[in-house]
C-alpha cells in the first residue's frame, strides 16, 4: 500500500482537511519544541549573568569596609538585578541592625534614580525589587513615588509598598497602612504583623487602637491580634471591653488567645461555661496561662466536658499552672470518677513526661537535613 | 482470494455495516471534543503558571511571624512499608515548618513496618484519649516517640488507605492535615508552599500540589540530592504523563474552582470540613478523588464560599512502577477509583447550582476520563478491521492516525512547555531532547496499552461493582535511595504496597 499526496487533490474534503490539521499540529509541536529550547538557552545565559552579578556584588557589599566605599566599582545595567537581590537580602539578614553602610553604598552607586526608573518602566519583578530597595534606602523623597503602589491589585506589590512606606516614614504611613489592613483580606497576616513589629509600638498603637474599636466583628479579631502582638498593654483595655460586651464568639476566642494580663481574669471565668466549645476551650487555655490559686478547681470541672478539646486543654492548663505540681495532678486523677476525665489526665501527663528531653534530638536531625538541603541547593 | 472478496462484498451489503461506518464519525467528533478540551485546559494552565511564577519567583514579602502559620498534622498511612517508612519519616522531620506533627498509621502491616518505626524512633505505648470521630477499624495501640515529640504511631487493624487516613484524622491535633504516602519524598519547603493558599484565602478548604516522578533522582537520607530522568522506559513515559496530568490536567481546573482530584500522595485539607462530610470513604480505591468531589458537593449544598486550589510547585516526589504488571494494577485501580468516585455523583451533573463543577468538571470527567478509554479502544477495535476489510480507505485511516498521534505529541510537548515556563527541573538540553523523544514515543504503544487497561477496569467494574475494591500489589525498586549507615541495609528489599 503506497501513501502518496494524491489524497490532497482527489479525496474527500474531510480527509484533506484532517490532513492539513495534522500538518498544522505537527508544525505547532515543532515550534513549541523550538521555543522550549530557545527559552532554555536564553534562561541559562540570563541565570549565569545573574549568578555572576550576585557573586561579584555579594563579595563587594560584604567585604568593603565603610571607609573605602568610594572605591567600589560602577554598577552596570546588566548587574542591576543581581545587585538588588544581594542588597535587599543583606538588609533582610541585618533586620534590626544598622544598615548605614548599605545605604552609603546605594548613594555611591546613585541607586535611587535608577530605582525610580525601574519603578516607572520595569516589569513585575524589577518593580517589586525597586519598591523593596527604596524602602531600605529610607529616603523621604521616595515616599510619594511608592505611595500609589499601596493600592495595587496585586497583594505582593501593595504589601511591599506598604512596608516600604512604613520603613521610610512610619508616622506618616500608618494612617494609610491601617485602613488597608482592614480592607485587604488578601494580605498575608504574618507579613502585616512583621511590618507592624518592625515599625515599633509607639508608631502604630494609636491608629491600630482606633481601627480596632471601630472595626466590624469580622475584621476585629485580626486587628486585636495585631495590636496585642505590638502592644499588649494597649490591647488589654480593648480586650476587656470586648470580653464584657461582645457576643461574637470568634472575637471572644481571639481576645482570650491574646490576653496577657491576669487582672482581667474575672471576665474569663464566666466564659468557662459558654455554650460554644471553642470559647470554653480558649477560656481554659487562658486560665492555664494566667490563672491564680483557686482556678484549678474551675479547670477540674472542665475535665468532664463533653468536648474532647475542652477536656484536653483543661488538663494541659492544669499542668501549666505552676502551683499544681505533678503530685497535684496525681491527686486530681485519683479524685476523678469520670472515665473521660481520667483518660485525658493520663494522656496529658504522659505527654508531659515524654516531651522532656526529646526536643534536642529532633532539633539535631532538623539541622542536619537543613544543612544537607543547603549543600544540595549549592 | 475470491472468498475474501465475496465476504467483503457481503459485509459491505449488510445494513449494519453502515451503522459501524457511521461510528467513525462519532469517534471523530469525540476525538475533536477531547482534544479541544485538553487544549483549553492547557491554555488556562499556561496563564496560571505564568501568574504563579511571577508572584512566587522570589520571596518578596517580609517573612511572616511563625505564629501566623497554621500548625499541620501530617498523616502517613503505611501498609507493608518496612523498606521506606523510616527514611520517609526522617525526611518529614526535616521540614522547614514552624509547627507540625507526624502521625504514622500502620494499617495492619504483615511485614516489619511497626517494628521498624518503633525501633527507629523509640516509640513507646501512649495512653492516648482516642476520639473516634470517624468510624474506623479497631485501633490496637497508639505510640508516641520518646525521642521525637512530633512523631506518633497508630497501630490498627487492616482497613485500607482510606480507613487509615480516617484513624489519622481522629488522632490529628491540628486544624489542617496533610496526607503523604509513605514512599514519597517531600521538599523541605513543601508544607510552607502548600499551606500558602490557606493564608492567602481563608475560604480555602483543600490544596493539592504537583507530584513528580522520583525514579532516576538521587535521594540521600530523605533529602533530594539530584533530579534526573529515569532510565527505565516505562518510568520515562510516566514522567511525561505526570507532567501532563499535573501541569495542565489539574492546574487548568484550579482557577475555575472545579478541581476534582487532589492526589492522595500529597494534599492538605481543613480537618473539620473533612470530618463534617464523614471523612474518607473506605469502600472505594479512589478515596482521594471521592473526598474532593464530596467536599465540592457538600460546600455547594451548604452555600459556603470555598476554594479548592492547586499549587504548581514541585513538592512531592513519588516512585512510579517500572514493570508492566505493577503499572497495569495501578492504572486499573485508578480507573476503578475514578468510576467509584463519579458513579455516586451522576445526579450532580448539570445541577442548576453546581457551578463549574457540575457543568464543566464532572461532565469532562464522565465523558473524557471515564468513557475516554472505552471510546478509544472501541475506535481501534472497529477502525482497524474496517480498514483491513477495505470498508474505509487506507488514506482516511492513515490521515486520522497521523492527526491523532500528532495531537497526542502536541499535548505532551505543551506539558514540557509548561514545565519550561515554571520550574525547569530538567534543565539540560540533552534532557529536553530526550523528553521530547519520549513525548513522541509514548504515543506508539504506551498510550494504547494504558487505555486498554483502563477499558478493562471499566468492564471489570460493570461486572463486579457490588464487590469491594482492592489495592493490589505494586513493586517498587527503590533505586533512587542513597542512604548511609543502618538505613542502607533496609533499602535493598523491594517494597510491596
Amino acid at each position: 500500500v503506497s501513501f502518496n499526496l494524491d489524497i490532497l487533490v482527489g479525496s474527500d474534503p474531510k480527509i484533506v482537511c484532517a490532513f492539513w490539521v495534522g500538518v498544522a499540529v505537527s508544525a505547532m509541536t515543532l515550534i513549541t519544541l523550538a521555543v522550549i529550547i530557545i527559552r532554555r538557552q536564553v534562561n541559562v545565559h540570563r541565570d549565569r549573568v545573574h549568578a555572576k552579578a550576585i557573586a561579584f556584588w555579594k563579595a563587594i557589599i560584604v567585604a568593603t569596609p565603610a571607609a573605602n566605599i568610594e572605591t567600589i566599582p560602577r554598577l552596570l545595567n546588566r548587574d542591576m538585578s543581581g545587585f538588588l537581590e544581594v542588597w535587599n537580602d543583606v538588609h533582610e539578614a541585618l533586620r534590626g541592625a544598622t544598615t548605614t553602610h548599605l545605604v552609603r553604598i546605594a548613594h555611591q552607586l546613585r541607586l535611587q534614580k535608577r530605582l525610580y526608573k525601574r519603578l516607572a518602566l520595569g516589569g513585575f519583578h524589577a518593580r517589586l525589587m525597586a519598591i523593596i530597595a527604596l524602602g531600605h534606602v529610607k529616603n523621604k523623597e521616595s515616599f510619594d513615588r511608592i505611595e500609589k503602589f499601596i493600592d495595587d491589585k496585586n497583594p505582593m506589590i501593595s504589601l511591599c509598598a506598604a512596608r516600604g512606606l512604613m520603613q521610610i516614614d512610619a508616622g506618616r504611613a500608618i494612617s494609610k497602612f491601617v485602613p488597608h489592613i482592614v480592607s485587604r483580606s488578601d494580605w498575608s497576616q504574618g507579613s502585616v504583623a512583621t511590618i507592624l513589629d518592625e515599625a515599633g509600638a509607639e508608631k502604630v498603637t494609636r491608629e491600630l487602637c482606633e481601627a480596632t474599636l471601630q472595626a466590624e466583628v469580622d475584621i476585629a479579631p485580626r486587628l486585636i491580634r495585631f495590636l496585642a502582638s505590638v502592644s499588649p498593654e494597649s490591647a488589654a483595655p480593648i480586650i476587656r471591653k470586648t470580653l464584657l460586651a461582645s457576643l461574637d464568639e470568634q472575637l471572644i476566642s481571639t481576645c482570650l488567645q491574646v490576653m496577657t494580663t491576669s487582672k482581667d481574669l474575672d471576665c474569663v471565668r464566666p466564659l468557662l461555661t459558654h455554650t460554644r466549645w471553642h470559647v470554653r476551650m480558649q477560656a481554659a487555655v487562658t486560665l492555664g496561662r494566667l490563672g491564680i490559686p483557686g482556678d484549678e478547681d474551675r479547670l477540674v470541672t472542665m475535665l468532664s466536658d463533653a468536648q474532647w478539646w475542652v477536656r484536653y486543654r483543661a488538663a494541659q492548663a492544669l499542668m501549666k499552672l505552676g502551683f499544681v505540681k505533678t503530685s497535684g495532678m496525681h491527686r486530681i486523677l485519683e479524685s476523678q470518677t469520670d472515665v473521660f476525665a481520667r483518660d485525658i489526665i493520663k494522656h496529658v501527663m504522659a505527654e508531659e513526661a515524654m516531651g522532656k528531653g526529646a526536643v534536642t534530638e529532633e532539633a539535631m536531625i532538623k539541622r542536619v537535613v537543613t544543612h544537607r538541603t543547603v549543600e544540595a541547593a549549592a | 482470494m475470491t472468498y475474501v472478496t465475496a465476504m467483503i462484498d457481503f459485509l459491505q451489503g449488510v445494513p449494519w455495516i453502515y451503522l459501524i461506518l457511521s461510528l467513525q464519525w462519532l469517534f471523530l467528533g469525540y476525538f475533536i471534543c477531547i482534544n479541544l478540551a485538553y487544549l483549553a485546559l492547557n491554555f488556562i494552565a499556561a496563564f496560571c503558571i505564568t501568574d504563579y511564577m511571577r508572584d512566587h519567583r522570589a520571596d518578596y514579602l517580609p517573612k511572616g511571624l511563625a505564629s501566623y502559620q497554621p500548625p499541620v498534622s501530617i498523616l502517613v498511612p503505611a501498609y507493608n512499608e518496612e523498606g521506606s517508612i523510616v527514611s520517609s519519616i526522617h525526611s518529614l522531620l526535616g521540614m522547614g515548618y514552624p509547627e507540625f506533627e507526624i502521625v504514622v498509621i500502620n494499617d495492619g502491616s504483615i511485614d516489619n513496618t511497626l517494628d521498624e518505626v518503633v525501633a527507629a524512633f523509640g516509640m513507646v505505648e501512649f495512653p492516648e484519649a482516642y476520639r473516634r470521630r470517624i468510624d474506623t477499624q479497631p485501633v490496637r495501640k497508639i505510640y508516641a516517640s520518646s525521642r521525637y515529640p512530633r512523631v506518633r504511631l497508630i497501630d490498627k487493624d487492616n482497613g485500607g488507605k482510606a480507613d487509615s487516613l480516617n484513624a489519622g484524622i481522629n488522632c490529628a491535633r491540628y486544624p489542617l492535615f496533610c496526607t503523604v504516602d509513605a514512599d514519597c519524598i517531600l521538599q523541605p519547603d513543601s508544607l510552607l508552599r502548600v499551606v500558602r493558599p490557606f493564608l492567602e484565602d481563608p475560604t480555602t478548604v483543600a490544596v493539592g500540589g504537583v507530584v513528580r516522578v522520583l525514579n532516576g533522582c538521587t535521594v540521600h537520607d530523605g533529602v533530594m540530592e539530584k533530579v534526573d530522568l529515569p532510565r527505565n522506559y516505562l518510568a520515562k513515559f510516566q514522567l511525561v504523563e505526570y507532567l501532563r496530568a499535573f501541569l495542565f490536567g489539574r492546574l487548568g481546573w484550579s482557577p475555575l474552582n472545579a478541581l476534582l482530584i487532589i492526589s492522595g500522595a500529597f494534599g492538605v485539607f481543613k480537618k473539620e470540613r473533612v470530618i463534617a462530610i464523614g471523612g474518607y470513604r473506605s469502600k472505594t480505591v479512589g478515596e482521594d478523588m471521592d473526598l474532593v468531589v464530596r467536599l465540592h458537593q457538600n460546600l455547594r449544598k451548604e452555600k459556603r464560599p470555598y476554594r479548592i486550589t492547586f499549587v504548581p510547585d514541585p513538592i512531592c516526589w513519588t516512585e512510579v512502577p517500572t514493570d508492566v504488571k505493577s503499572l497495569k494494577t495501578q492504572r486499573m485501580r485508578w480507573q476503578r477509583g475514578l468510576i467509584e468516585s463519579l458513579a455516586p455523583n451522576v445526579g450532580a451533573l448539570f445541577d442548576r447550582r453546581g457551578g463549574a463543577v457540575s457543568w464543566l468538571a464532572l461532565p469532562f470527567m464522565f465523558a473524557f476520563e471515564l468513557l475516554g478509554p472505552v471510546i478509544e479502544v472501541l475506535g481501534y477495535v472497529t477502525m482497524i478491521p474496517l480498514w483491513l476489510l477495505g470498508l474505509i480507505s487506507y488514506q482516511s485511516f492513515l490521515v486520522f492516525l497521523f492527526l491523532s498521534l500528532g495531537l497526542g505529541v502536541l499535548l505532551s510537548t505543551n506539558a514540557l512547555f509548561l514545565e519550561e515556563l515554571s520550574f525547569q527541573m530538567y534543565p539540560r538540553l540533552g534532557q529536553q531532547i530526550r523528553l521530547f523523544g519520549i513525548a513522541i514515543l509514548e504515543n506508539f504503544g504506551y498510550r494504547q496499552m494504558t487505555s486498554l487497561w483502563r477499558f478493562m477496569a471499566v468492564v471489570h467494574w460493570v461486572f463486579s461493582f457490588w464487590q469491594k475494591s482492592h489495592w493490589g500489589e505494586i513493586v517498587r525498586d527503590g533505586s533512587w535511595r542513597r542512604q548511609t549507615g543502618a538505613a542502607k541495609a533496609q533499602s535493598h528489599a523491594p517494597t510491596v504496597l
